[in-house]
């Protein structure tokens, strides 16, 4: 089982020393997150702390699961609310990312590793990674990955939809439902 | 919006749905869509498990510095809340002590001076004044804004659940999650010039609907309504046309009668 679910549930109980452990083992995700998609090391120390605190103080919105799935979502509407109330972003109608329950097993992100997601990654062609990358952290929209990378809209579409299938099979049954 | 010309288009904006890049107009689209179509909710779940992995390239070592200084910080905050909570239980069953009634006197005596030194400075007090207004306004505006994303986020979870409940209808779908109802449409025709459509519930082991919600598709006949009623006491759900402003009992045939069994 994903330890963070463990841990949650000690946190549900108003354990200080489990949410200690669950910040020891999660905030360099968060702030990692954080940081790829705001770009500026403060705001993602406050997005971390922000995000750690709602852990704290409504522990109940993780209904079981993946924890680290779900953190990571967590952490990323976050930075969407971030970039979207900063304004920094023109495309600010850009969906939050949605929390899918029970779509992933508990533990397949405890299985998964930076590495081998970075790896994975770096196996793509490189017109697929960055239009990927640049979705997933950017947080803009399709037309606007077309219009940043000089792409038609077409292309935008067929190569993160390959992109994300490789993804899909080069990690395997590590991210299988 | 770009609508999608095919079926294949679709998939491929699933992808994009998938990644979190679709602005939310078209994201209601594809999200309907998705509700509708189990090769597409399959595709989705896959591809979406990719995209959720993406977050893991960027778990990275956290200079120790920061780390430190983040943890110190987070957990004072998370300790005082803690002992907040405790003292706050003390508090209903211990009386003050009377040296904290002189400690609370002198502060609140520094308190009022203070305060009669900030009026004395009728500018600084205006100004102090409306840049509280200001911040009360924007957190409100904040507080909006996140109420809305999160039903947003709540909405479009429960239509693609795999635990959600769905029922075909004419051009759409329902989909029960809990005690929510929500209608999922992808195909439904513009209204009559003047009327909108109307939801109608009838509660379990009754024949009597009663009026709910009126909502039109946008230009690509779509529409993600949710219905503001308790699903577990629901037995039946209908949608007619009805005229502006809805009606009080159903005015034409109903579009499709179903009931949630």
């Amino acid at each position: 089982m994903d330890p963070g679910v463990r841990l949650m549930e000690r946190v549900a109980a108003r354990d200080v020393r489990a949410f200690e452990a669950l910040y020891d083992g999660y905030h360099r995700l968060v702030f990692g997150i954080g940081l790829r998609m705001l770009g500026d090391p403060a705001l993602a120390e406050d997005l971390t702390q922000t995000v750690f605190m709602k852990i704290w103080t409504a522990p109940e919105a993780f209904r079981g699961g993946s924890f680290v799935a779900w953190v990571s979502r967590v952490a990323r509407n976050r930075a969407l609310d971030v970039l979207r109330s900063k304004a920094v972003h023109p495309e600010s109608e850009i969906p939050a990312d949605l929390p899918l329950e029970g779509a992933l097993d508990d533990d397949v992100f405890s299985r998964l590793d930076a590495q081998r997601v970075r790896d994975a990654l770096s196996a793509l062609p490189p017109e697929q990674r960055a239009l990927i990358e640049l979705g997933f952290f950017g947080g803009v929209t399709h037309q606007e990955l077309a219009r940043r990378t000089d792409t038609p809209l077409g292309t935008v579409k067929t190569r993160i939809r390959s992109g994300l299938r490789r993804m899909r099979e080069t990690l395997g049954e590590r991210v299988s439902r | 919006m770009n609508e999608p010309a095919n079926r294949e288009e679709m998939m491929e904006s699933v992808a994009l749905y998938a990644l979190g890049v679709l602005p939310r107009e078209e994201a209601a689209l594809i999200a309907a869509f998705i509700a509708n179509d189990l090769e597409a909710r399959r595709e989705y779940l896959d591809l979406r498990a990719a995209a959720d992995a993406i977050a893991h390239s960027a778990d990275e070592p956290v200079d120790s510095a920061t780390s430190s200084r983040m943890k110190e910080r987070l957990m004072a905050r998370v300790r005082a809340a803690a002992s907040g909570q405790t003292a706050a239980r003390s508090r209903v069953q211990a009386a003050y002590p009377a040296w904290i009634w002189g400690t609370g006197l002198a502060t609140a005596a520094a308190v009022v001076f203070s305060v009669v030194t900030v009026a004395q400075d009728v500018n600084l007090r205006g100004n102090l004044a409306a840049a509280q207004r200001r911040i009360q306004v924007l957190a409100a505006q904040n507080s909006q804004i996140e109420r809305v994303a999160a039903q947003d986020r709540r909405t479009l979870t429960d239509l693609l659940a795999p635990d959600a409940k769905r029922y075909e209808v004419a051009a759409g779908t329902v989909v029960v999650r809990r005690d929510r109802i929500y209608f999922a449409f992808s195909k439904l025709p513009p209204p009559p010039k003047g009327h909108v459509y109307q939801a109608w519930t009838a509660p379990k082991g009754s024949t009597t609907v009663a009026p709910s919600v009126t909502f039109s598709p946008n230009a690509d006949g779509v529409a993600v309504v949710a219905l503001p009623v308790d699903a577990t006491r629901v037995g039946a759900v209908a949608v007619s046309v009805e005229p502006e402003g809805g009606s009080k009992a159903p005015t034409t045939t109903p579009t499709f009668v179903k009931p949630l069994t």
